[in-house]
Formats: structure tokens, sequence, C-alpha cells
């Protein structure tokens, strides 16, 4: 067993919730732009931000993360002090497959393949929405699953 | 497509993301009786408490939790069963990190983390419980092995 692996600092679990209530919001507004042939391209747009905002966060990881920062800045110091911690690889975790859905609708938009982005955002949407509203973690629903049909190699 | 009707779209995915968040909310961290639950072998999943290797079951009931890289819930989890422990001096609680045992997590079919195996005395599978656990069901658990 390798359990010796350091965790890094705990974070406010509500910082990455805060987090994916913005992006769930953005993603809404996503789909009901892609729903229309004239408002499609804004919604590639848009797409286009939130792809890169997921990148950010799941390089830097949530704290580093603009929200991240605006959540500490404006909203933390309005709120009591978080009964616990966490660990921020698994938002950054969730950050990841929030990355890879939002591209691959701007990959299948810009080959041509316009309905995938729709089903992209909605997709990404129903993560973000359960995160920020139920917290719901991706990384303790999908990540042995992933692991077990070998879709991630360990590092 | 007429703005009413992409409206109407955007509210239905609201409302299945709603619902599969209050189904997945009322499925989580319930109990669910195994029936001829299979013994567990300590020294295959390699349990380890406080540095040392676990050979012994709780004397009442052995929490058996599998855990894994990135999960908040699973410390939760942890916590949870630690304060029992200390309260209980015949509950036992490990915990084995599943990241690189996927040969566990095949076995025990395990898709999610955490997922708590219970335990009775002589280490046979009474029980699951996939998800975060909730102290009503651990007290429930535990009602269940009253000595």
């Amino acid at each position: 067993m390798s359990e010796s692996k350091k965790s890094p600092a705990g974070i406010d679990p509500r910082g990455p919730r805060f987090g994916a209530a913005i992006t769930s919001v953005l993603l809404l507004v996503t789909v009901f732009l892609a729903l229309d042939a004239a408002t499609l391209p804004a919604a590639f747009a848009l797409l286009i931000a939130i792809t890169a905002l997921f990148l950010w966060g799941a390089i830097f990881g949530p704290a580093k993360h603009p929200y991240g920062f605006i959540f500490k800045k404006l909203v933390r110091p309005a709120l009591k002090a978080p009964t616990e911690l966490e660990d921020p690889r698994a938002p950054q975790f969730a950050q990841g497959v929030g990355f890879f859905v939002a591209a691959v609708g701007l990959v299948l938009y810009a080959v041509g393949i316009e309905d995938g982005l729709v089903y992209a955002a909605a997709a990404a949407f129903v993560a973000a929405f359960l995160n920020a509203v139920f917290a719901f973690c991706l990384g303790c629903q999908i990540y042995i699953g992933l692991k077990r049909v070998g879709v991630i190699r360990s590092a | 497509m007429s703005p009413e009707l992409r409206i109407i779209l955007v509210l239905a995915l609201l409302a299945v993301a709603t619902a599969a968040g209050l189904l997945w909310k009322t499925k989580t961290g319930r109990s669910k009786q195994v029936s001829g639950g299979e013994v567990i072998d300590l020294a295959e999943i390699a349990a380890v408490k406080d540095g040392k290797p676990v050979t012994r079951f709780g004397k009442r009931v052995t929490f058996l939790q599998f855990s894994s890289e990135f999960c908040t819930q699973c410390r939760q989890t942890a916590r949870l069963f630690d304060e029992l422990e200390q309260v209980h001096s015949d509950v036992l609680h490990i915990e084995v990190d599943i990241t690189n045992r996927l040969d566990l997590a095949s076995k025990f079919n395990i898709l999610q983390t955490p997922t708590t195996l219970v335990l009775d005395s002589k280490g046979r599978v009474t029980s699951r419980i996939g998800g975060a656990v909730k102290a009503q069901t651990i007290q429930n658990e535990l009602g269940s092995f009253e000595i």
C-alpha cells in the first residue's frame, strides 16, 4: 500500500461548490443559446470560455481558480468557519472531467456535428448542478469506475 | 426554435437534474442486506490500522470502508466511524484505499467510494453501504448487532 502520499492543505468545501454554482448557470445559458441556430455561435464562444476555466481549475486547482478568488474575497467572509476542510484534489479531478466533457462538445461543433455542443453542455451542466446543490462528488462516484475500465491509468 | 420552447427545454433539463439529485440523495448511504456474504480475508485486503496490520475483527461489528483518491466523502465517512470507535470498544473501523488495489475493486464490485462492508464478529459480510454513510445508518447497523 502506498498511502504515504502527502495530502495538500485542505480547502473550504463550499468554495468549489460556489464555483460549480456559477459554472452551472453559465452552462444552462450555453444550452439555451445552443438550442437556436442564430445563437449557436454565441453558445460556442461561451463554452470556449467555460472550457478554459475548467482547464484552469484542472491544472492549478480550485484555490487558484478565479471563482476561488471571488469566493475567498466576497463570499467566505460572510460565512461561518467551515466545519471541515476538503482535499483540493477531489474538486480538481472534477474540473478535469468537466474540461473533458466541454472540450468534446467544442470539438464536435468544430468538425460540423453541431448538436454535440448542446449535449455536452447539458451533461456538464448536470454534473456541475449536482455538485453545487447536492454536494455530489464526481471523484467519489466515477474515479474508481474509470480506473477499473482502464480510462485512467495509475500515475 | 422559439424562445418559449427553448425556455421549456432548459427548465426540463433543470427538472431532470433536480430529480437525479434527489434520487441520488435518497439512495446514497443506505445499507443493503447481503445474504450469504463471504468472510473477509484480512491478509488479502492488506488492512492496516495505525501503521499495523489488522489481524482480528471487531468483537461486535467491523466496518470495512473502501476509499480512494479524490474522494471527499471518504474522509467524512471515516470521521464518523472514528467517533463511533471512540465510544464503542467492540466496534472496529478499517479503511482500505483501493486507488491502487483494482483487484479489490473488481472483487467487491466497487464503483463508488466510499463503499462500506459491515462485517459480523467472524468477519462475514452482512450488509453493504454505498456512498457517504449517515450517522443514523450506522446506529441502525449497530443496533442489529446488539449483544
